[in-house]
Parts: C-alpha cells; sequence; structure tokens
C-alpha cells in the first residue's frame, strides 16, 4: 500500500487557478456598464473615428492639400452648387482645356516660405485704424503665393504617352527640368495695402509700387484648373473646406488631448500631495491653487499669450496645460482627503504601509476615476478654448488651420453669404464635441463607485 | 462675525501677494524686455534706453515689484501704452458697460436654467430629461462664437431686429436696445452649462431624506419641490452665481467685440493685441482681486441663506 | 378588533438595469387592528422598509413597481390606486411616519417650527398663529425642554434624540390614524432609544392610534408590540400575537433571531447560528419526524455556557496609563478650542483574554483603539508592550510593533481596498513584513486563512465587492491573522452586521482567541454583545473611564449611577417573556 505524506502547507498554484476563477475588477465592471450604453458606445465610435481621422491627417494620407487653392474661390458646396459662391472678384482662373490631363502636378501652387517684409508694417496700420482682423496678415505671415507653371509639362506628357513610359510623380519630373519655368508670384498685401493707401489718400509709395511690381510678372497661366464646386465648397482663396476642416480636426484634437494629459497630470499630482500630507504642503500648494483660481481663466490664457508673444500648437498645449490644472487638483486633493480617513488606508497603515504605497497602491487606483473623468471634460474644455484662441489670432500659426482661424474667415463671409466655412467648421466641432461630452458623461457614470 | 471677517480679509494677502508676484514674474521677467515692445521694432538704442528709464526696468527687480505693489494699491497703473489713457480713467468708462450686459445676463440665465433645472431633476430618467439632457450637450459643444457670429447676423442684420452693433451715451438707449442682443447671446450660451450644473444640485438634494419627509408629511409635489428642494439647492446656486460674477465681466470680451461695446473686456483683448503691458496687468490684477471679495461675498451670503453655517 | 388597514398581495419589484428585476417584496398579506402596535421585524434586505414606504406611497417612481393585484386597503380605499391628490390628503393626517435618521430627514435649512406649521396648515387648515400655537403645545407633549425657544431652532442646533422627538410631533400632530415608524430608534444611543420608545408607546395609548413599528431588533419589539411579524427576503415568515412569536415561535428563522442575539443572562459556550435552525428544520423534514425540529434544537435550553472574568494570576500584555488624546479646533484668531475625546484612561489588558469597552457615541471609546494603534498621536500617556512604550518609540521602532497589534473597523465596507483582489489584501501584509518566502507560500497562507475564517478558496480571486458584510469582516479577520498578532483591537467590529450574520462573526472571534490566545480590545455600544464576548468591561463615558471591573460583576452590580442608566436602558422585553 503506498503511503501518500500529507503535506504540510497547502501548496496551490495560484496562477493555476486564476486563469479559471477571476472575477471581473471594477474597472472591468465600468467598462461593461459602459458598453450597456447605447449612446456612449455611438459617441465612443465617433470619437474613435475623429481621432483616425487626425491621424490620417497628421501623417498627410488625408487632407494634406488643404492650401492648395483647388477650387475657384469662394466655391459653392456641390449639395448647393448654385449658392451665391463664384466670388464677387472673380479670379484669375484660366480654365483652358487640358489636353494632357496627367500632368496633375504642375501648374501648383505653394508658399515661398519668404516672408513678406511689410507684414510688420502692415501689422501697425491695421492696429492703429483698429481694422478688422482681414486675412491678409495671415496670409503674409505664409509668404508669397506662388504658381509655377512648367512649359515643357505638356510636351513631356505627350511624349510619355507615346513611349507608353510610366509617368513619375509629376513634382520629381518637374524638378528634373530644371529652369525655364513660368511663374506668378502674388503679393498678399497688395490688395489690402491698394486699399489701405486709398483710405488714408496716401499716394502709393514703396509699398504700392511693389505689389505694382508683383502683380505685374503675372504671365499666362495656362493649367491653373479650378472646380467651380467643392466637397463643402471653397474659401476665399478656393481652398477646399473639407481639407481645411479634416485639418483643423488634427490640430484641435492634437491640443485638447495634449494639453488635459499636462493639466491632469500636474493636478493629479500635486492634488495628491497636497490632500495626502495636509499641513504646510498642502497650504503651499492650495496657495499656488489660490492664485491661479482667482485670475479668470481666460483672461489668464490671453494674459500669457500676449507675453509669450509666440504662435503654435506647442505654445498653446503648454498654455492651456500649464494653466488649467486648478480644478483637477482641487477635485483630487479633496478625494485623497477623503480617502486618506477610510478605514482601507487606516488599515494599511495598521500594517506597516508606507506613505508612498497609501498613496499610490491604495489610494491611487480609487481616485483614478476621478482623474480619468477630469481628463475627459479638460479635452472638451482645451478643444474650445483652442478654437477662441485661434480666432482671436493668439493660437495656431498661419502654416496649419484650425476651427478657430476658420470662424475667424467665416465671420466676414458670411455677411456676403458665404456660409459654408461657418457651417463645416460647426458642423465637425460640435459632433466631436457633443461626442465626447456624451462619452465623458457616460464614462462617469459607468465608473461612479455607487456599488462600493 | 467680526472676527470671522477680519480673519478671512487677512487670509486674503497672501493670495494677493501671489497674484501679484506671479503677473510680476509673467510680465516683468518672462515676458521680455517690454521696453522693446513699447519702442516698437525699429528704434535706437537711446530710445530703448529712454523708455527703460521711464518705465523704471533699469532698477532691480526687488525695486520694479516695489513700484509694481505701489501701483496696485495706489490704483495708479499710469496710462496706457496704445492710447496714452490714464488706466484709472479706462476702469471708470469700461467698467459699467460690461455690468450692464454682465448683470442683466447672469440674471436671466440663472432664474431660467434654475427652472428648467428643477423640472428636468422632477421629471428624471424620463424621455424628456434625457432628451433635454442631450439637447444641453449639444448646444455646449458648439463654440460661442458661433452664437455670437450667427447671432449678430441672424437677428441684426438679416432680421434686424437690433442694433448690428454700437452704444451711445444714454443709459436708457443703451441698455434696451445696444444691451439686448448681446445679453441674449450671452444668456443663450451659458444656459445649457447651467442647466446640467444646476440639475446636478437639485438631484442632490431630490434622494435627501428630507425630502421623503415633505412627501410623507402630505405637502403636495408642487411644494415639495418649490418650497422644500429649492430653498436647499438654491444654496449652492447663490454662490456659483457670485463667484462667477467677476470671470464674467471680462469673459463677456467676445460679445463686446463682436457689438463693439466698450467694456472691460474688449478693453482688455485689444491691450492683449496691442501688448499693452500696464493695461493687461491692471485688468488681472483688479479681476483677481474681485473674484476674491466675491469669494469672500458668496460665503457671508452662504451664511444667510444656510443657518448650519457657522462662520469662525 | 377592527381592521385598520389591510395589506393584501403586496409584492414591489425595483428594476436594477434593464434586464435585472430585484423583488423586495413577494406577495405578503398582513392586517394593522385598530389601535394597537404592529410590529415588522427583519433583518437588512428583508423587505420590511420598502413595505412601509409602499403603503405611504413614498416608493421611487422611477424604478420601483407595484404589482397589479397588490391591494392597501384602507377604510374601503385601495390606496396603491388612489390619486395622488387623495394620497396627499391622508398622508401625514391620517397616516403618517418617521424615520430612521431624524438628523436627515429634517429639512436642513427651516426652523422647527416651520416644519411643524407647514404640516398643520396643510391638513388642519388653521392659520400661522393658531398653528405656532398648536406646534407649541406638540413640542411640550413630546417632551421639548423650553418649546418657545425651541421652536425657532433649526434641526442641526439640536440633538439627535430631541430631532427624533420633533419627527414625532409632526407625525402627530394631525391626529394620524396610523404612525409608521421606520427604526426610530436605530440610529440613536441605547438610552435616547429608550426614552424614545418609551414616548411612542405612551403616545399610542394616549391618542388611541396604531403604531406599525419597523425594526430589525427583536428585543426592542418586546417593550412595544402587541403583534408582531417576521420578514426575510421579501416574504413573511411568521407572524402572531407578541407572546405566542416569542414564546412558541413556529418558524425557524423566527427561532433563529430569538436565539442568535447575545443576552445580558446568559453565555452559551458558542452562540447559536442561522444555519442551526434551518438544517435542523430540513433535517427534520428529511427525516419526516413531524415538527420535531422544534424539541431537536432548543436555543434556550441545554446548552454549554461560558464563564468569564480575569484571575490574579493572569499575565498582563498590555499596560494602558493616562493616556489622553485632545482634538483642537481654531476659534478666533490664534486661540484654539480644546476637545478632550479621552482624558486620562488606564486599564490593562490581560492575555489571551477580552477586556470589552463600553460607551455611547462620544464617550471616546473608538479614539482609545485608534490612539493605541498610533492612527491618532495621542497627546498624553504610556502604553506597555511587554516593557516597551508603543507610544513613545519612533516610527522606525515602532514598525516591529506593529504586526503584534491589529485593528479591525467597523464598517466592513470601506476597510478592503476595493481595487484589491482578497488574495492581494491577504499577502500585502506579508510582503510588507516578509512573512513566508516567495509568493508561493505567501498565497499558500493566504488560502490556508480563507479556509480558516470560512471562506471559500475562490475567495482569493474576488474583490471585496462581490462579498456581503459578514464576509468582509472575516476577510479583514484573516488580514490580521496574516500577521498573527497578540492584540486585536475591535473597533464595533459586529455593529453593522445583521444579528444572525454577528453571531456568526463572533463565534469566529472567539474561536480565534481559543486557538491563537490573542487578546481583544472590544470596542462596542451594544451592551449585550460586550457582556458576551468580554472577560472584564469597562464603561467609559465623555472620554473618561467611569468603572472597570469583570463583565458578570458589572452586569450583575453596577456602581456608578452610569452604568446603572446605562444597564437599565437594555430592552428587557424579550427576556422578560422569556
Amino acid at each position: 500500500m503506498s503511503t501518500t505524506t500529507p503535506s504540510p502547507t497547502r501548496t496551490i498554484d495560484p496562477r493555476a487557478l486564476a486563469a479559471a476563477e477571476r472575477s471581473p475588477g471594477l474597472w472591468q465592471l465600468a467598462w461593461k456598464r459602459l458598453l450597456r450604453d447605447k449612446i456612449a458606445v455611438l459617441a465612443m465610435f465617433i470619437v474613435i473615428g475623429f481621432i483616425l481621422l487626425s491621424l490620417l491627417s497628421f501623417f498627410g494620407v488625408v487632407a494634406k492639400d488643404w492650401s492648395k487653392e483647388v477650387g475657384i474661390n469662394y466655391a459653392p458646396p456641390v449639395f448647393a452648387p448654385n449658392a451665391e459662391g463664384g466670388g464677387l472678384d472673380a479670379p484669375v482662373t484660366v480654365t483652358a482645356p487640358s489636353q494632357t490631363g496627367d500632368a496633375t502636378a504642375l501648374p501648383f501652387t505653394f508658399t515661398t516660405g519668404v516672408k513678406d517684409p511689410l507684414e510688420a508694417e502692415m501689422k501697425e496700420i491695421y492696429a492703429q485704424l483698429g481694422r478688422g482682423g482681414a486675412s491678409a496678415p495671415a496670409a503674409a505671415a505664409q509668404g508669397y503665393v506662388s504658381t509655377i507653371v512648367d512649359p515643357l509639362a505638356e510636351d513631356l506628357a505627350a511624349i510619355r504617352k507615346e513611349l507608353g513610359r510610366p509617368d513619375p510623380t509629376g513634382v520629381s519630373s518637374a524638378t528634373a527640368l530644371g529652369s525655364g519655368y513660368k511663374g506668378s508670384i502674388v503679393d498678399p498685401l497688395a490688395e489690402d495695402v491698394v486699399a489701405i493707401n486709398k483710405e488714408l489718400g496716401r499716394a502709393g509709395a514703396m509699398a504700392g509700387a511693389m505689389a505694382g511690381a508683383m502683380a505685374v510678372v503675372t504671365t499666362a497661366e495656362k493649367k491653373i484648373v479650378r472646380s467651380p464646386t467643392l466637397a463643402f465648397g471653397g474659401d476665399k482663396w478656393g481652398r477646399d473646406v473639407l481639407a481645411k476642416v479634416i485639418k483643423g480636426s488634427e490640430t484641435s484634437i492634437l491640443v485638447g488631448f495634449a494639453a488635459a494629459i499636462v493639466a491632469t497630470l500636474i493636478g493629479t499630482v500635486l492634488g495628491a500631495l497636497a490632500g495626502y500630507f495636509g499641513g504646510w504642503v498642502d497650504d503651499v500648494l492650495n496657495w499656488f491653487y489660490s492664485i491661479f483660481s482667482a485670475i479668470p481663466y481666460l483672461l489668464l490664457i490671453l494674459a500669457i499669450a500676449a507675453v509669450v508673444n509666440k504662435k503654435g500648437v506647442i505654445t498653446i498645449v503648454l498654455i492651456l496645460g500649464l494653466t488649467g490644472w486648478a480644478s483637477i487638483f482641487r477635485l483630487v486633493r479633496a478625494e485623497y482627503m477623503k480617502h486618506k480617513t477610510r478605514e482601507y488606508v487606516q488599515a494599511a497603515t495598521a500594517i506597516g504601509a508606507s506613505n508612498w504605497r497609501k498613496m499610490f497602491v491604495h489610494i491611487f487606483p480609487n481616485v483614478s476615476h476621478v482623474a480619468l473623468v477630469q481628463l475627459s471634460l479638460h479635452v472638451v474644455l482645451f478643444i474650445k478654448s483652442e478654437v477662441i484662441l485661434s480666432f482671436l489670432g493668439f493660437g495656431v500659426g498661419v502654416d496649419t488651420v484650425s476651427w478657430g482661424s476658420m470662424l475667424n474667415e467665416a465671420q466676414s463671409e458670411l455677411i456676403l453669404g458665404k456660409w459654408w466655412q461657418l457651417a463645416a467648421a460647426t458642423l465637425f466641432m460640435a459632433v466631436l464635441v457633443t461626442a465626447f461630452s456624451l462619452f465623458t458623461d457616460a464614462l462617469r457614470d459607468a465608473l461612479d463607485p455607487k456599488l462600493k | 462675525m467680526s472676527t470671522y471677517l477680519i480673519r478671512r480679509l487677512w487670509q486674503m494677502f497672501p493670495t494677493l501677494l501671489g497674484v501679484i508676484l506671479f503677473i510680476f514674474v509673467i510680465f516683468n521677467m518672462v515676458g521680455g524686455d517690454p521696453a522693446y515692445v513699447l519702442a516698437g521694432k525699429i528704434s535706437s538704442p537711446e530710445q530703448i534706453a529712454n523708455i527703460r528709464k521711464e518705465l523704471g526696468i533699469d532698477q532691480p527687480y526687488y525695486v520694479q515689484l516695489w513700484i509694481f505693489i505701489k501701483q496696485v494699491f495706489t490704483f495708479n497703473f499710469g496710462a496706457s501704452w496704445s492710447t496714452n489713457e490714464l488706466v484709472s480713467d479706462l476702469f471708470k468708462t469700461r467698467v459699467p458697460p460690461s455690468l450692464m450686459i454682465g448683470i442683466p445676463l447672469l440674471v436671466l440665465e440663472t432664474i431660467i436654467a434654475l427652472g428648467m433645472a428643477l423640472m428636468v431633476a422632477y421629471y428624471r430618467a424620463s424621455l424628456t430629461d434625457r432628451s433635454i439632457m442631450i439637447g444641453c450637450t449639444i448646444a455646449q459643444s458648439i463654440s460661442i462664437l458661433v452664437y455670437i457670429i450667427f447671432g449678430q447676423y441672424y437677428f441684426a442684420y438679416k432680421l434686424g431686429w437690433f442694433p448690428v452693433q454700437g452704444w451711445g451715451d444714454s443709459f436708457f438707449q443703451n441698455q434696451f436696445t445696444y444691451a439686448l442682443l448681446p445679453i441674449l447671446i450671452g444668456a443663450a450660451v451659458g444656459l445649457a452649462p447651467a442647466i446640467r450644473l444646476y440639475r446636478t444640485f437639485v438631484l442632490d438634494e431630490i434622494n435627501q431624506d428630507y425630502v421623503r419627509t415633505a412627501r410623507a408629511k402630505g405637502m403636495s409635489e408642487k411644494r415639495t419641490m418649490l418650497v422644500h428642494v429649492l430653498r436647499n439647492a438654491a444654496i449652492p446656486v447663490i454662490t456659483n452665481v457670485l463667484v462667477q460674477l467677476p470671470g464674467l465681466i471680462v469673459g463677456l470680451f467676445l460679445v463686446e467685440r463682436f457689438f463693439s461695446i466698450p467694456g472691460i473686456g474688449r478693453e482688455a483683448i485689444l491691450a492683449v493685441e496691442r501688448s499693452d503691458f500696464p493695461v493687461i496687468k491692471a485688468v488681472t490684477v483688479y479681476v483677481a482681486i474681485a473674484t476674491m471679495f466675491a469669494n469672500l461675498l458668496a460665503d457671508l451670503l452662504y451664511k444667510v441663506v444656510d443657518p448650519r453655517v457657522q462662520l469662525k | 378588533m377592527t381592521t385598520l388597514l389591510s395589506i393584501k398581495n403586496l409584492s414591489v419589484s425595483f428594476r436594477i438595469d434593464r434586464d435585472t428585476q430585484y423583488e423586495a417584496v413577494r406577495n405578503i398579506s398582513f392586517d394593522i387592528p385598530e389601535k394597537s402596535t404592529v410590529a415588522l421585524v427583519g433583518e437588512s434586505g428583508s423587505g420590511k422598509s420598502v413595505t412601509s414606504l409602499a403603503l405611504m406611497g413614498l416608493l421611487p417612481k422611477e424604478n420601483s413597481k407595484t404589482s397589479p393585484d397588490s391591494r392597501v386597503m384602507y377604510k374601503g380605499k385601495n390606496l396603491l390606486t388612489i390619486s395622488s391628490a387623495e394620497m396627499q390628503k391622508i398622508r401625514g393626517a391620517e397616516i403618517s411616519m418617521i424615520f430612521q435618521e431624524p438628523m436627515s430627514s429634517l429639512n436642513p435649512v427651516f426652523t422647527v417650527g416651520f416644519q411643524l406649521g407647514e404640516t398643520l396648515e396643510k391638513h388642519a387648515n388653521v392659520s400661522a398663529a393658531e398653528a405656532r400655537k398648536r406646534a407649541l403645545a406638540l413640542l411640550e407633549e413630546v417632551g421639548i425642554p423650553e418649546p418657545t425657544t425651541s421652536i425657532n431652532k433649526y434641526p442641526f442646533q439640536m440633538s439627535g434624540g430631541q430631532q427624533q422627538r420633533v419627527m414625532i410631533a409632526m407625525a402627530i400632530a394631525c391626529e394620524p390614524e396610523l404612525l409608521i415608524a421606520d427604526e426610530p430608534t436605530t440610529a440613536l444611543d441605547v438610552t435616547i432609544q429608550k426614552q424614545i420608545l418609551e414616548l411612542l408607546a405612551g403616545l399610542q395609548r394616549k391618542r388611541n392610534m396604531s403604531v406599525l413599528f419597523i425594526t430589525h431588533d427583536l428585543a426592542v419589539v418586546g417593550d412595544i408590540a402587541d403583534h408582531v411579524i417576521v420578514m426575510r427576503h421579501g416574504q413573511i415568515r411568521e407572524q402572531g400575537s407578541v407572546r405566542q412569536v416569542f414564546t412558541q415561535p413556529t418558524d425557524p428563522y423566527t427561532r433563529a433571531l430569538l436565539a442568535c442575539r447575545p443576552r445580558v443572562d446568559t453565555r452559551p459556550k458558542v452562540l447559536p447560528v442561522i444555519d442551526d435552525f434551518i438544517n435542523a428544520e430540513n433535517v427534520a423534514h428529511a427525516s419526516n419526524t413531524n415538527q420535531s425540529g422544534t424539541q431537536l434544537f432548543n436555543p434556550l435550553a441545554n446548552v454549554e455556557t461560558r464563564t468569564r472574568g480575569i484571575k490574579p494570576e493572569d499575565s498582563v500584555i498590555l499596560d494602558v496609563q493616562g493616556l489622553s488624546k485632545s482634538f483642537y479646533t481654531k476659534s478666533g484668531f490664534f486661540s484654539q478650542k480644546e476637545f478632550k475625546a479621552v482624558n486620562d484612561v488606564s486599564f490593562k489588558l490581560h492575555k489571551g483574554k477580552t477586556l470589552g469597552l463600553v460607551g455611547e457615541s462620544g464617550s471616546g471609546k473608538t479614539t482609545v483603539g485608534l490612539t493605541l494603534m498610533r492612527l491618532h498621536e495621542a497627546t498624553a500617556g504610556k502604553a506597555f508592550l511587554e516593557g516597551k512604550d508603543i507610544l513613545a518609540m519612533s516610527e522606525a521602532e515602532f514598525k516591529q510593533y506593529k504586526r503584534r497589534i491589529q485593528i479591525i473597523f467597523q464598517n466592513p465596507y470601506a476597510s478592503l481596498n476595493p481595487r484589491f483582489t482578497v488574495g492581494q489584501i491577504l499577502q500585502e501584509p506579508m510582503q510588507l513584513h516578509s512573512i513566508g518566502n516567495g509568493g508561493q507560500e505567501r498565497a499558500g497562507l493566504a488560502f490556508e486563512l480563507l479556509a480558516r475564517v470560512g471562506l471559500p478558496e475562490a475567495s482569493f480571486y474576488k474583490y471585496p465587492h462581490e462579498f456581503s458584510g459578514g464576509q468582509r469582516q472575516r476577510i479583514a479577520i484573516a488580514r490580521c491573522l496574516t500577521m498573527k498578532p497578540d492584540i486585536l483591537i475591535c473597533d464595533e467590529s459586529v455593529s453593522a452586521l445583521d444579528v444572525s450574520v454577528q453571531a456568526q462573526v463572533l463565534n469566529l472571534l472567539q474561536e480565534l482567541q481559543d486557538e491563537y490566545g490573542m487578546s481583544y480590545l472590544f470596542i462596542s455600544h451594544d451592551l449585550a454583545v460586550v457582556k458576551y464576548i468580554s472577560d472584564e468591561v469597562m464603561v467609559m463615558s465623555n472620554g473618561e473611564m467611569v468603572e472597570m471591573a469583570n463583565s458578570d460583576d458589572i452586569y450583575a452590580r453596577p456602581q456608578h449611577p452610569y452604568t446603572k442608566k446605562l444597564l437599565s436602558s437594555i430592552p428587557t422585553g424579550m427576556a422578560a417573556m422569556a
């Protein structure tokens, strides 16, 4: 008879049992609750869609050519082709029939990167005259807009066709051809300056002469094919509003998420320290908080924007993130103060857990839902703030586009009856922000640990 | 009570000093040399040196800080860099129009929002509640800019119900013609977030035991909501409104800008655009001080509306 | 006796979410006769409060449903179907109600006078002046001191007992036929409980009204009720006259409830628990010996009892001398107000024995426990554990002692970290104190302890929210056991539990003490529980020690007037009946 020696201690491999009997944690339960909410799921899909769209736009898959003038000025949207499109000042477009449709890359429009030397002066003039923010300063900062027409492109395309050669990208073939382009350089300010000079009764000094000179250069633009309608219409320059609004989503989502992450990190860490330790740590951090909360939020941002005086996505992210942590701090601090006295934390003290362990291993998972919801709320808040900043001209630079700068353009367009840029920016923003807000609400409900 | 007041005023000092220090650091240290900003792009070194002397920024930082503190407490920020108007005069003329917009707006918004909040909270979880809440979420998602651009275009430009923009000298004309549309637009913008916020206040109260007691006593639903629940829910609402006020005054800058109303908000934004540091500094400091006093006032009011609060 | 109100086939269900319903009350029927007191007894989740809310029409509309064949007949009307306007006329006038938490049940921002007057103006149709006059009389009647000043007070300015008196005044203002009292004394101290019960009983007789008294505490029922209805899991288990239910209970659950609760007069070695009765019943049914279950298990007879007390030879493990703890609140500019939560308390805890610490709320008993654990810093005093003053040593030095002195808290829902699995909860102290060699051994030890406190193995992988209150206390106990402490502080550890669960946890604690020789500092407001588990009892009041003696002595021969008052407040109805 074989004798089995009973083992003195139980030897169960916890991992063996684990797979079969593990229970869902609170996060998993919250996730399940979230999925049960149909509106939340729909909202989540919309938000994910927007994120994908902006990723595609970021990597240049879509909306890469947002700054190209692909349509006629104020091209109406395709679904309303009879809207007052076309613009008052009809463009210099030549729509000669193209025999060689494959010479796609040429002619092409690009920003030269050569800044207008008059930009600074113009700005001052605008300020002095209290003239509304016409698009000129923005355009000036962007640089001259040039259109270059390759005289050989047409022939080359024809030859290629004849020889059955594959068509490389138009751009590379164009560069290979070297010199001999015909081009036009349009001074973005010329029009405005002439108008201002007229207004002031000023003789067109250097600026006027220069603008004139610029205008003279214009030569036969043979192949500018501008579409009479665009999916969502075109703007003053004939740029595709759809591409712009997609590019704008990229900016908004980038700014919203990045700034919210910065703010939430700062608010959570400081809130945890203040709430957990109390005493002088709390006093000092609360003092900081009181300073930031005493100054109204938008005023604070604007003041800093005025001082920093440097445009760009990173600047906005930093401004919003570094100023927006106050309310998160307040909430996380309150949560830590509440949880610090909870019995499970006292029990952790009783078994000898260190402060660090109590703060991050015990309490943090129990307040992280607050931080998560705040993160989500602040994404929305910052998206809205960025729009206002960009509208006022303190936001993104002119090398990119924001819903705010679109709204700025739309403001004057609306009077002319060109409503589509306003509509596009409003629609995209409303859909994203509504979806995100609904998602945040559902997230808060799902995470609300009422079951304890 | 008076000891409480003295202590609270005393406690304001660190915050006030913090705000002053913060603004000082931002404008005098981070912001680069204001002389260059003031002198413009093309200026000779002598000009710069003159301006530096004039502004006192050739002095060490502690002297500059002391000058700034003196400015704050004597209300003497000198003149605006761009218009040469005295900053104190600027406040005197620009604050009243902002109040003429801000106060009616806040009153209107609060009354409507509280009424709506009571209603949706009473019908909580019903279809009415859910659809109004989703409506609020959508309304909140549209930029304030769109409300203003569209409102001004449609109601003033297209329909001609209101003047497109402007401001006159007569108080009545201003309040009842020029201020009307800005007030309505401002209230419309604030309504959705206010309803959502006040709804949570009401919901917090509606599940309290005393509401059950009121029903158990045979009080009608109307009385339960409008006397018992409202009285309790009004406590956070009142403080919320009061604390909001100073921020709102400058927060109206967009409305003021679009409608060409000479308010302090528009002045602030113009100052930011022109890098007019004295004006920005003054607006920031005084709005911060106003916010602190509004907080104090809110706490005192708390005592009035909530007997449980004891001010020590 | 004529019937005042009759409940027929009442069923109430709650919607948890889209596809989950919870049936809180299942098809119950009972009558409330005129001019008598009916007690509705049950543990948490029995549906007793839901029943009372249903007949007042106060169930939350958005998620509750009353089944269509339910009837609450009152004066020929079905209260469940009449219009809300009609119901409002009945509520507060003919049927009124008081609740468990008097503090939150009164509107905090209105004066007592306003809230009383409001009821009178609505139902009695009197002027404001007349309402005030009547309100004064009512306050006088319910025993509020100085009614003329009290009438202008806000609820927060009164004590819990006075608040409940105001609630009662409001309920009887319009001479109701039926007063529903939903756990009216549960939130109150035992001495206050006695006064409120006496007031209710007096008013019931004087005003000739009926009372529906809802409680979890059978002991209270004996004192005041004429009829008793016992509910469990939404169903009625037994109903009858109070004498019959107490002396000849037919339902095993009722018998269990009567037996599980520790009593002041006897001390069984092991408390009977609910399963004993239910199982006995099942066995009886299985063997077809009709009704023999009753004889098979009589809770009050043939039970081995335990004697307790400290003998001179018992060794001391913890010697506390002159312990004080003050809290300071700011008042004025630089001055602060001192509140002495514990004032100069000294006692000795003997090895392997239990010291019971009794007192009403605010007596400082919990502060004693927290200060000894150094969760609060002591203001003064010493506590010697094997000759070392654990209050004076540095934090680093105290770390060695932490595992020797442990605590179990009152609220089982708050004392376990909701984000940790039970396995993590049990292994954490072992990791911190380097108990066990490696994860495998620690897990093994955790499994052993789970088995020891009577929880299934699978619990290891579960989260606290999946356990009931009693189970969670077992987990908390197991967590302490990982460190094999010498001293265990039980801070109201069974107070939040239902009677039947309470008995199980008390039995477990006793078994563990017998097995490991731990010493307990057992803090509780419940005199019967303390009497049951303690060798020695210390009575505290207002931060000071009032009396300390062997537990049998102190209950038999209390010396201090406060102790006497406390002991006389224990509900005795059941004992008198038995």
